[in-house]
């Protein structure tokens, strides 16, 4: 019983002591630089609470099911589509918003949010193909297009030793975009000719991993992932700390890939709605903006952030498309109860055989 | 024995009120909620409508019927149970000795090793799995030894990552305390002065074991085997993170269904009947071992 | 019976190895001089000093301890009513509550308690994870108390009670000590379960509610740092000696003596 007691004291010792404002942020683990994240505490007098999501899905469900309390959340376009349609976010008050103007328009009045009437984007990532450099050199592949993870004639080569997302939307994407189709095309014969492809790939890749590729790159079990571009990054960066004998390298395949954009996004409930719009702002400000970059490399789509970010990182296409390589690339949209069940029925299989 | 009908009552009470209350109410919710539809854009769709002062509903066997319109739910099922029956009995193979080592061991260290088999499962999941695929890492100590095993015999290398032996070996891992444990509590109250009436009476150690201690111990074994299988045939994690392009078991299809395709009747549908199957395996089991 | 201790041992040995060989490695990394949980670089204390620094970690850790240790509490003292209960008389119902927590898929878990708990309007936070936990705790105590019971001697409790001791004198003095493994094994089994858990805790969590499970899987995106090894190995200490303390200070709870 004294136990008992002993607990219960910690536990409202353990509640956090509420002084000042706070703001909850509900954002991917490091998706935040930590030095803006201070200045702002000092400049507002406030405190910044950041819980985490391990995926958008998961972050889906919580606040389909109707949890509360998050001031800005950051999800990714598709996303932002689904919670508009809810009705689960506020409009931007956009007279608050003076740095509104940095915002790159390339990556404005996307059709998941026309106008951007509840979202503002935050940051982006290409989904592409991460490869050992020496490697496919050694057995003669180069690639540039999405058959280096499709065509059984390449995939020969090097069995066991690709790995792809374990992703429907992203695997499909790829394959459709591999066919010549849009990423969102949702034909029942279209994704059944994408199965196809899948299913005839299957048999020569290491796994469907979305968790750990990159350090299997940067070891070098694995010699080409489908995967984001802000974790290539990082692969690269790890593979050259630890001075490996090869490099990893990562390009944006031909037909085209993924683009998935991150919005900050104000639920309607949300308590703090003011403070909230107030750190929107401070985080569209050109140097705020581009800490992101520099710390996961991440895409901008803040035009006066850009003179801020690392320069190197800046000339890769991958990670900065130029306009060339952005028509190839398309967001995922929101798809309906209908085609969800159809996808999700195709991946069961694919999974299953 | 007077007062126990009162006295029955009186222990089951607050366990069945608090499971009545935070288990057996929000499941009936989603059993209700595997008859309606999902919402287009993720949810659950309204479950009636209000249209000119009439009432509709809007509920439906669809979910239920897809379960039965294709065999690869029912294929994902026998896997499934594979799956849990091997790794239960692996469990049990490695947990027996285990467990009857510490019982039978001196009081005063039986503390000491029972926490040491529950002290590894105070570290992280996700941290201990990594550490397996550092074993698994076919750059790795393990995998190179092993292959240089084969090469000595002839044998062609294998790759042990992302494979159903990595699988089953983390399943095993992850699962084992929870055999180990009853199965102690259970052998630690065995009357050692019948092994010796038996030892007395000439019974060889064999004997003395498949007549006296494993009978004896059939309750802690089922409460182990249930504790192994339930959780096991359910397991998406180990599938997702070491299983490689055909690990897949019942659990990642409903952990889809409440994920990537929001489809939550579905994966209530999914949920419910491997709630049903699982409790009834278990059930079964547990009869036919009392029945010995 | 020498010879047949003998190959127990070694099996019982070669268990504990299979118990211990990752452990080692997560321990070892947690000193490693690389990001990457790959291979031995060289020796550092870097992880440890970055993990003081990092506030939000251990207040998971902290918020992890502290629901785990409360709901195993609660846990256990529903778990072993309910065990008791189910060995006294077959009831139907409290057996299929019991089972069924255990299960039901964890996912489904979570969802259908996060519809309840907003559907009552509570405010998610540490209590609503005590709740959750407690739930699923429940019915791995009744089962390892349940597997003690079944064959113990009903005779000692009505020779107790033919000597005239109280119901209540007969169970403090003779059930609850011949329960004590059982219900000191389903207490760690909860402790366990209830410090690892990340699904039902995800969906039970509110703002600043984090525990060290939903932290580090958060990581995922982008590589779990050895931290997360320094931070485990941390918890698993602790641990170790709260439970070693505990146990010195009160052996007779502890070994049901």
């Amino acid at each position: 019983m004294k136990r008992l007691l002993v607990l219960l004291i910690l536990l409202f010792l353990a509640s956090p002591v509420l002084a000042g404002e706070e703001l909850h942020l509900f954002n991917w683990n490091n998706y935040l630089s930590k030095e803006v994240v201070t200045s702002f505490e000092k400049s507002c007098n406030c405190k910044v609470v950041q819980d985490y999501y391990s995926g958008t899905e998961e972050m889906m469900a919580k606040l389909l099911a109707g949890a509360s309390g998050y001031d800005l959340v950051i999800p990714t376009q598709n996303a932002v589509q689904a919670l508009i349609q809810r009705g689960f976010l506020e409009k931007l008050d956009k007279g608050g918003l003076a740095n509104i103007k940095n915002q790159d328009p390339g990556f404005l009045n996307r059709s998941y949010d026309p106008g951007n009437v509840y979202s503002l984007p935050y940051a982006y990532t290409t989904t592409l193909i991460g490869f050992n450099e020496q490697r496919l050199k050694e057995k003669g592949i180069e690639p540039t297009s999405w058959a280096v993870i499709f065509d059984p004639q390449v995939l020969e080569k090097i069995k066991g030793k690709v790995t792809v997302m374990d992703d429907a939307d992203e695997l499909f994407g790829a394959a459709l975009k591999y066919l010549g189709y849009s990423v969102n095309d949702a034909d029942e014969k279209h994704l059944l000719l994408a199965q196809q492809v899948i299913m005839k790939a299957k048999p020569y890749w290491a796994a469907f991993n979305s968790s750990s590729y990159i350090k299997e790159l940067t070891v070098g079990n694995i010699w080409v992932a489908h995967g984001y571009s802000s974790d290539m990054v990082q692969a690269r960066n790890d593979a050259l700390a630890a001075k490996r004998d090869f490099t990893v390298h990562f390009i944006l395949p031909k037909e085209g890939a993924v683009l998935a954009l991150d919005n900050m996004v104000i639920p309607k409930e949300a308590k703090n709605k003011k403070l909230a719009l107030q750190f929107i702002d401070f985080l569209m400000d050109g140097k705020n903006a581009a800490g992101l970059s520099n710390d996961v490399g991440a895409g901008n789509p803040n035009a006066a952030a850009l003179p801020f970010i690392n320069p190197e990182l800046k000339q890769l296409t991958a990670i900065f498309p130029d306009q060339q390589a952005l028509a190839t690339l398309e967001t995922l949209e929101a798809t309906n109860a209908k085609v969800r069940r159809l996808k999700n029925k195709l991946w069961t299989e694919i999974k299953l055989k | 024995m007077q007062g126990k009908s009162w006295s029955k009552y009186l222990l089951s009470l607050p366990p069945m009120a608090y499971l009545l209350i935070f288990f057996a109410a929000p499941t009936l919710i989603m059993l209700f909620a595997s008859f309606r539809y999902p919402g287009e854009y993720g949810g659950l769709a309204p479950w009636y409508v209000h249209e000119n002062g009439r009432l509709t509903f809007d509920l439906t066997l669809e979910n239920w019927q897809r379960l039965l319109g294709t065999d690869i739910y029912l294929r994902l099922f026998v896997k499934s149970i594979g799956y849990a029956v091997t790794a239960t009995l692996v469990c049990m193979i490695m947990g027996y000795p285990l467990a009857l080592m510490i019982a039978r061991s001196s009081r005063k260290s039986r503390d000491l090793l029972l926490l040491l088999v529950i002290l590894p499962f105070w570290s992280n999941f996700l941290v201990r799995i990594y550490a397996w695929m550092i074993i698994f890492s076919p750059v790795g100590a393990l995998t190179r030894m092993l292959n240089g095993v084969l090469d000595l015999f002839g044998a062609g290398p294998v790759t042990l990552m992302y494979s159903p032996t990595a699988m089953l070996v983390c399943l095993v891992y992850v699962h084992l305390p929870f055999m180990v444990l009853p199965l102690y509590a259970n052998l630690e109250k065995h009357d050692l002065d019948l092994l010796d009436a038996a030892q007395d009476l000439g019974a060889g150690k064999w004997r003395r074991f498949w007549l006296i201690t494993w009978p004896l111990s059939l309750s802690g074994v089922t409460a182990g085997s249930i504790l192994v299988f339930i959780p096991v045939l359910g397991m998406f994690a180990i599938p997702d993170l070491l299983g490689g392009t055909d690990g897949i078991m019942i659990g990642n299809v409903i952990k889809q269904q409440f994920m990537e395709s929001r489809d939550w009747p579905f994966g209530s549908v999914l949920s419910m009947v491997l709630t049903v199957t699982a409790v009834a395996v278990v059930l079964l089991g547990s009869r036919l071992g009392q029945r010995r | 019976m020498q010879r047949r201790n003998v190959l127990l041992w070694i099996s019982a040995a070669l268990v504990y190895l299979f118990l211990y060989l990752p452990l080692v490695l997560v321990v070892v990394f947690s000193f490693n001089d690389s990001r990457l949980n790959a291979e031995w670089v060289g020796f550092t204390w870097k992880w440890y000093g970055k993990l003081f620094h990092n506030q939000e970690m251990l207040t998971a850790a902290m918020n992890s301890l502290i629901i785990a240790s409360v709901s195993v509490v609660v846990a256990t003292v529903l778990g072993t009513l309910a065990g008791l209960a189910m060995e006294q008389s077959r009831q139907r119902l409290l057996q299929m509550l019991v089972l069924a927590p255990i299960a039901m898929p964890e996912i489904l878990m979570g969802v259908s308690l996060l519809v309840l708990f907003i559907m009552v309007n509570m405010t998610l936070g540490l209590l609503s994870i005590i709740l959750a936990h407690i739930t699923f705790c429940i019915g791995f105590v009744a089962l390892a108390v349940q597997a003690r019971i079944s064959s113990m001697d009903p005779g000692l409790v009505e020779a107790a009670r033919d000597l005239g001791a109280s119901p209540w004198r007969c169970f403090r003095e003779i059930t609850l000590p011949l329960l004590m493994p059982g219900i000191l094994a389903g207490a760690l089994m909860a402790f366990t379960l209830s410090i690892d858990d990340f699904v039902i805790t995800f969906f039970t969590a509110g703002v600043g509610s984090s525990t060290l499970p939903l932290q580090i899987y958060s990581m995922v995106k982008l590589a779990v740092t050895p931290e997360v090894n320094a931070v485990s190995t941390l918890l698993m200490l602790l641990t170790l000696v709260v439970i070693t303390v505990a146990s010195r200070l009160s052996p007779a709870v502890f070994r049901g003596e």
